[in-house]
């Protein structure tokens, strides 16, 4: 190595300080875990209540998942909850119909493309802010539906039995006494989504290129990047990512409720924003993301069996949230 | 007769881990002297400059300042100490006025204990900018209407604004002229004459010969972390400087034309008129080097900039081949061959959070992939270090995030991206802006290769001797119209200015 170079490796800093920095968060997700552990004992690091957890985050997961697609080019989509709200209402409608489960599920997610569509026109199109343009269709997509539900909860014999029993079903991994354990098919979707994002992030052209706009949209353009296509591509995918998530949702409760989806926006970014402070250039990945979901999850699991207060709970998790992003960015500052 | 320095340092050392950037380094600078500080990319001048800025902190050093120790803990404490600081980038707040960006470090005078008092900021504003010879900026102007190099100057006049703290002693500017033309350089150099009768002292950092030798009353050179040689200016020449920057024998500036250009036309321009220059007319024969010259804001950026279709033509034609390009767009125009180098490289050219590799890639992913789709990092990084190297890139590795790069080897990174596959075309803006001595002879030198592989080059430069050394033609640009296309051989750097003014030569 000439000399040179050697200054030039110099100025990518001291490598136990990036290990510190890009681990923070990990380190405090194994204290978290270690925590509930010890206050806990017995039952929460056990197989059946990981399954649990797993069950409960999948939702969040798959939304979360495609939310990182935005988020990579530096946008947000804040619409997500209400799609997922609406997806829910619409295939639960299309059930009440005596349309075929299979027929629900398709209409609904196909929803969440034109949703996304409609959001993706509106940013990279018409050119509005990300946050502007997904916060109007958030109201709209949760007007739409409050009115085709006519603001009531649908449940009960209008809800298919193969609708609501894929949520309690799962693949048997073996049985605690009498009781079988089973590998929840939710957890299975959550999965392949978070497979099928990380190929489409980290191993094809679009996920390069997707990168590169979060990272200087201007020069991504004169570099031959289709700005334009490629960000309305990825606020549908995201559409179609709310729009499974509510359907999950609503095979869950056996029921769609047009506020359902409501809590799943601000947890999807917040599980992004913790898995950005796990990479060296504060770029959102999928498997960071993954980790935030994670957190989220466990955290809410193991101060519900230690009986906190909900509303202690939702001080904790913001704070936890704030801290993190804190001392990632103090981190970073020193650089 | 021996004065007392202003500002002495001496022995500065810094290491990051086990590598020395600066190892011994010693400078001081006299009262009313200024003095140059020269040295290749990653020599330690940054370094050494973000120690008496107070931002970096040495391992070792002894700073003193007239005559007294001298702690420089931080920024804020280089500024009280008196110490003022000049980047080449540009940092104006956009949305105010002149007046208010001329004051930003300093308090507003009051009216009635807390209102501004708007007249008077105003007043003083325009008293600075007389006494540095500015007089043709309104204070009252919005800064984002001026000229770059206007916004340039403002940002400069404020580094010499005392308000109501002691004058500032010392300035410290890194290639300030980088954004600047030939009539805001005269404009500087005025104002730093100013200052060096005032007894100020200037420690001045610059790539450009022609400016050290114009301005400058020492020179000190780095090289490799290390001081190595402080001399008067009057003792040393442009090759004894070259000669200790780089430790080796340059042999001549630009690298001289072994391949004549062809006689197939590449590239015609009919015509065009886009939102931001009209009435351009050229063909560019294969292997040819076209100069694109003209004043600041003349034109030349948006021209290149409607050759690769980044803004929309609004008539004419562009052929390539004898082929028309219709819908010129940035995606089509790689698919063509026509490969672009921006000006900017932090804001259009690069994307810093990435690796080297996907920055050289990204336009050429589609070809690189597995059927358009999935990446295939092993061609790209085989890619990546064959470019790299072919441009003399020091770096890493492929996978070393762009940010860590110093500014000369960003600039090879977007080199390396427009050879990446073979262009038909290269359009260079500004190719070796804030580059040092070494690698720009390294681009010189590829632009030479290229050319004689018959790539057609058009390359927009304010640096004259740059176009008179490597192009074969020069078009000229006045006013964001084609002035004039003319042979560059037998033409000096005074005619070229003077076509760039707009005037006629006989």
């Amino acid at each position: 190595m000439t000399t040179e170079a050697a200054a030039e490796q110099a100025r990518s800093r001291p490598q136990w300080g990036r290990a510190l920095r890009t681990s923070g968060t990990l380190i405090g997700f194994l204290a978290i875990i270690i925590f509930f552990t010890i206050n806990i004992p017995g039952t929460f690091l056990s197989l059946p209540n990981w399954l649990n957890i797993s069950q409960q985050v999948s939702m969040l997961g798959v939304v979360a998942f495609t939310m990182t697609i935005v988020m990579v080019m530096g946008d947000f989509d804040l619409s997500v909850g209400s799609m997922a709200s609406l997806a829910g209402i619409i295939a639960a409608l299309l059930f009440r119909d005596s349309q075929p489960v299979l027929a629900g599920v398709i209409v609904a997610l196909a929803v969440g493309l034109l949703g996304g569509l409609f959001n993706g026109i509106l940013v990279s199109y018409i050119g509005i802010m990300p946050f502007v343009a997904t916060l109007g269709t958030l109201t709209m997509f949760n007007g739409l539906a409050f009115l085709l539900s006519g603001g009531e909860t649908i449940f009960g014999r209008d809800i298919p039995a193969d609708f609501s029993s894929f949520a309690r079903g799962g693949i048997p991994i073996g049985s605690v006494g009498e009781r079988t354990l089973l590998f929840p098919n939710l957890t299975i979707v959550a999965l392949i989504v978070l497979a099928l994002v990380w190929l489409l992030l980290e191993q094809t052209t679009l996920g390069r290129r997707l990168y590169a706009i979060g990272g200087n949209a201007e020069a991504a353009r004169l570099g031959g990047v289709r700005v334009r296509l490629l960000r309305l591509i990825a606020f549908m995918l995201t559409g179609v990512g709310a729009a499974l998530g509510g359907l999950m949702y609503a095979s869950r409760v056996a029921s769609a409720n047009p506020t359902q989806g409501a809590g799943l926006m601000l947890d999807a970014i917040a599980a992004v924003f913790l898995g950005m402070t796990m990479s060296e250039e504060g770029e959102p990945h999928v498997l960071g993301t993954l980790v935030g979901v994670l957190i989220l999850g466990v955290l809410d699991n193991g101060l519900t069996q230690m009986r906190v207060d909900s509303y202690v709970r939702e001080i904790l998790i913001g704070a936890i949230i704030v801290a993190a992003v804190t001392s990632s960015s103090l981190a970073k500052r020193g650089r | 007769m021996q004065q007392t320095p202003l500002l002495t340092i001496r022995h500065a050392d810094k290491h990051y881990g086990a590598t020395a950037v600066l190892v011994d380094a010693s400078l001081d600078l006299l009262p009313g002297e200024i003095h140059a500080l020269m040295g290749e990319n990653g020599a330690g001048k940054s370094t050494l400059i973000k120690i008496l800025a107070g931002v970096v902190a040495p391992d070792r050093a002894e700073i003193h300042l007239n005559g007294q120790p001298a702690h420089i803990h931080s920024p804020q404490a280089a500024f009280d100490l008196g110490l003022r600081f000049i980047h080449q980038e540009l940092h104006v707040v956009p949305q105010l006025s002149v007046a208010e960006n001329l004051f930003l470090s300093h308090r507003y005078p009051r009216r009635a204990g807390f209102l501004v008092d708007w007249q008077r900021l105003n007043r003083d504003a325009r008293a600075e900018l007389a006494q540095l010879g500015i007089t043709h900026i309104d204070p009252r102007a919005h800064i984002a209407r001026l000229s770059t190099g206007d916004q340039m100057l403002i940002k400069i006049a404020s580094a010499f604004v005392a308000g109501d703290r002691t004058p500032p002693a010392i300035y410290i500017m890194d290639e300030p002229t980088a954004a600047l033309t030939g009539e805001e350089v005269s404009r500087l150099f005025g104002v730093i004459h100013k200052l060096k009768a005032r007894g100020c002292a200037v420690l001045y950092v610059s790539h450009r010969m022609d400016e050290i030798f114009q301005i400058a009353d020492r020179v000190t050179v780095m090289r490799d972390g290390r001081v190595v040689g402080t001399q008067a200016i009057a003792d040393t020449t442009t090759e004894a400087l070259i000669r200790l920057m780089t430790g080796r024998e340059l042999a001549q500036a630009y690298p001289p034309r072994e391949v004549p250009p062809g006689d197939q036309v590449v590239l015609a321009a009919r015509d065009v008129h886009s939102d931001h220059v009209e009435a351009i007319n050229f063909e560019l024969r294969a292997g040819e080097i076209l100069g694109l010259a003209g004043l600041a804001g003349s034109g030349r950026t948006e021209l290149l900039r409607a050759l690769v279709g980044a803004d929309p033509l609004r008539s004419g034609e562009i052929q390539l081949n004898g082929e028309l390009l219709n819908d010129l767009t940035p995606v089509s125009a790689w698919g063509h061959g026509l490969a672009y180098v921006p000006e900017e490289r932090r804001s259009q050219g690069l994307i810093l959070s990435r690796s080297i590799r996907d920055n050289i890639t990204l336009p050429h992913l589609q070809r690189m992939s597995r059927g358009g789709v999935m990446l295939d990092r092993r061609g790209e990084e085989q890619l990546s270090s064959r470019v790299g190297a072919s441009v003399r890139l020091k770096a890493a590795g492929p996978r070393q995030i762009t940010r860590q790069l110093s500014g000369g080897n960003q600039q090879k990174v977007m080199f390396a991206r427009a050879m990446g596959q073979t262009p038909r075309l290269l359009l260079l803006d500004e190719p070796t802006r804030g580059v040092d001595v070494g690698a720009k002879y390294d681009i010189y030198t590829l632009i030479r290769q290229a050319s004689s592989a018959g790539v057609g080059v058009i390359l927009a430069s304010s640096d004259l001797g740059e176009l008179l050394g490597l192009c074969d033609r020069i078009l000229i640009l006045h006013e964001r119209r084609q002035a004039a296309i003319v042979a560059a051989e037998g033409l000096n750097q005074h005619e070229l200015l003077a076509l760039c003014y707009g005037e006629v030569t006989s």
